[in-house]
């Protein structure tokens, strides 16, 4: 394990030393997910202007409600595992799209460490700083602007719990692109694969009880999406959902199980390419 | 039969490929999608052999015949389709991990190092995974940087390598753990003779100091002569010859060439070989530039004595001479001619 790491830091320390080289190129991909990023939050802020709150009602009544400081701070959460699991292991990525196709994955196939953390360990992604950084940004300004009344139900020692769990929830993201990566061993691309089912991770930034029980089930157990965002952000804001943190540990021990079936499965159905 | 420890031992290895077909055109997209047809490619068709410990063997076969398949299935990259491959004890695709401990693997066609490291680095690297100790990996980086100069070059990143030097580094980092067994995918294509030369001699010099069992896959002839006893021809996923090169010489090498100067390159219409002698087509070649004539033909179906007096008696020349074919123009056959498995050929062990 110590080795993986020591490997790790080598790449890392390559990659922040490409990042001087191409500045622009950097520059450019930050200034890209700055915009994106800034498009979704004013749409939210859009549609908060015409409503008081995201109401939950059955027959008319309403059950639940959540402000726009509460979506706002969901929202933040959301990107923070999403953007570590994105810094550390963004070669899977590729491994869908281009790695495998081209027969690129021979030559980890060639070395005496686990294939896995090999692909894993391999790159690092800066880019995915920004993503963290405007998670953190968003949960620190939703808080201080928060009306007192939902300001008040905070106990930032929820927060401790949260981040024991945090792990887990990574590795929900590295799970799911591991098991969708791992399909083009038969495939030969999947990564189209991957980026669909992180489309779904879009339902998972605002409250889970808005959908009905089929979106519901499948974001929280499917693609357990909710696990590292809705449930954890409102946990730590009003204190529901403990039963979440449990379940993300349990979810993401099964779905890294599967995933590492489906990747070994997957190597020796691997076909290389051809010359 | 010698009496040698066997390193690899490989038995009716196969690999087959499902290739999807697809007709032409959108409608043939379309027809693909919902009802996939699959071609079975076999790439390795039944292949055996056995490589006795510190032994050079060079693979050879034309574009396809399924070389870079058996190193990959030696090298437990690809699954076997069936079949049995052993080396040093060990199955490839079992316990993986362990098992490239003990080989080490180039494909001339592709670097396995990392494009944005430099090369120092990656052998830093490369030392970390293989968990060579300290003292052992200056021992062996000073012998390969000795067989292989690497100095010149040893602090730029692997991006910036010249295909020469970038073929040097991939070999240096092959063997920097000191393996039993190096599996060389065309290690010198695309190289100049000079660097071909120094590749081929790092090579040789390595078997013989550390004792390493080699195998490579090359077109290029002159690095079976130059390294290899014993060479395996496959052909179409089969082996066609398993021996040594003076057997194939023996065997196939009925070949001559007669060559000759014309006083009057105009008399050359008044040779015809090929129906005074009826040749076969694959027994007899002719290539003429001006008045030097060369005629390649098979001394099993006309003697030489037969083919000088013929010449002599039809026209003048200024000089003439017969030498065997080379290893190339035999090669040449086999290829064109090729196919039919020899199951006998085993005669080296
Ligand atoms: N990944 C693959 N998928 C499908 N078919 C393949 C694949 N790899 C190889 N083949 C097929 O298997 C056959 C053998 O290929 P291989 O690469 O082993 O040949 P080779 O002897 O190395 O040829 P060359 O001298 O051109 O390198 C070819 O017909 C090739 O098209
Ligand atoms: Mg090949």
């Amino acid at each position: 394990m110590m080795r993986y790491i020591r490997l790790h830091k080598i790449f890392i320390k390559q990659d922040l030393k490409k990042l001087m080289e191409y500045k622009v190129d950097f520059l450019l991909g930050a200034v890209g997910f700055l915009l994106e990023q800034a498009a979704q939050i004013l749409c939210l802020g859009i549609i908060f202007a015409g409503i008081p709150a995201l109401c939950y009602t059955v027959d008319g009544v309403v059950v639940d409600s959540w402000g726009f400081n509460e979506v706002l701070f969901i929202y933040g959460f959301s990107l923070i595992p999403k953007g570590i699991d994105h810094l550390f292991f963004d070669n899977l990525w590729g491994l869908g799209y281009w790695i495998v196709d081209k027969g690129d994955f021979d030559k980890y196939l060639t070395r005496p460490i686990n294939s896995w953390f090999y692909v894993l360990c391999e790159k690092f992604c800066v880019d995915a700083l920004g993503e963290i950084i405007i998670g953190i940004v968003l949960i620190i300004y939703s808080t201080l602007s928060m009306p007192a009344q939902v300001a008040d139900a905070i106990n930032w020692w929820r927060v401790l719990p949260v981040l024991a769990v945090m792990p887990f929830a990574i590795l929900i993201f590295t799970s799911i692109k591991t098991a969708t990566a791992a399909i083009s061993f038969w495939t030969k691309r999947s990564g189209h694969i991957t980026h669909m089912c992180y489309m779904t991770n879009e339902f998972a930034k605002y409250p889970t009880k808005i959908y009905n029980t089929f979106i519901k089930t499948a974001i929280t157990f499917v693609l357990p999406f909710a696990l590292t965002a809705y449930y954890p952000a409102i946990y730590i804001l009003r204190g529901e959902s403990v039963w979440s943190l449990p379940v993300t540990v349990l979810v993401s021990l099964a779905l890294f199980g599967i995933s590492q079936l489906i990747w070994y499965r997957g190597i020796s159905s691997y076909e290389s390419a051809g010359s | 039969m010698e009496n040698k420890e066997i390193m690899i031992k490989v038995k009716d290895l196969r690999k087959e490929f499902r290739k999807a077909v697809k007709e032409p055109g959108l409608k043939g997209s379309f027809k693909a999608l919902f009802n996939p047809k699959y071609d079975i490619v076999k790439a390795v068709d039944g292949i055996s052999f056995e490589v006795p410990k510190g032994e050079i063997i060079g693979f050879i076969g034309p574009n396809g015949a399924g070389k870079s398949t058996v190193i990959k299935m030696l090298t437990g990259i690809l699954t076997p389709t069936s079949g049995e491959c052993c080396i040093d004890g060990k199955i490839p695709t079992e316990n993986r991990k362990e098992y490239v401990k003990e080989i080490g693997v180039v494909f001339g066609q592709r670097t396995q190092l990392w494009w944005d490291l430099a090369l120092r680095e990656t052998y830093m690297v490369l030392k970390e995974i293989y968990e060579i100790p300290e003292d052992a990996y200056k021992e062996r980086m000073a012998f390969l940087n000795e067989v292989l100069e690497l100095d010149d070059f040893i602090t730029s990143p692997v991006r910036t390598l010249s295909l020469g030097q970038r073929m040097r580094a991939d070999i240096a980092a092959s063997l920097l753990h000191n393996p039993k067994v190096l599996f060389l995918d065309e290690p010198t294509i695309g190289l100049d003779v000079v660097v071909k030369d120094n590749i081929r001699k790092a090579i040789k010099k390595i078997s013989e100091e550390s004792g390493t069992t080699v195998i490579l896959t090359t077109h290029d002839l002159e690095d079976i002569e130059l390294l290899c006893k014993r060479i395996v021809m496959i052909d179409k996923g089969k082996k066609v010859f398993d021996g040594e090169l003076s057997e194939l010489r023996r065997r196939y090498g009925q070949m001559r060439e007669l060559k000759f100067e014309l006083k009057n390159p105009d008399d050359f219409e008044k040779l015809s070989y090929k129906k005074d002698f009826s040749f076969a087509d694959d027994d007899l070649s002719i290539d003429r530039t001006g008045g030097t004539v060369n005629v390649r033909f098979n001394s099993d179906v006309v003697t030489v004595e037969k083919m000088l007096s013929y010449t002599l008696s039809k026209v003048h020349v200024k000089d003439i001479n017969v030498k065997d074919a080379d290893i190339e123009e035999i090669i040449r056959r086999l290829y064109l001619g090729g196919g039919e498995t020899d199951e006998t050929a085993d005669s080296h062990l």
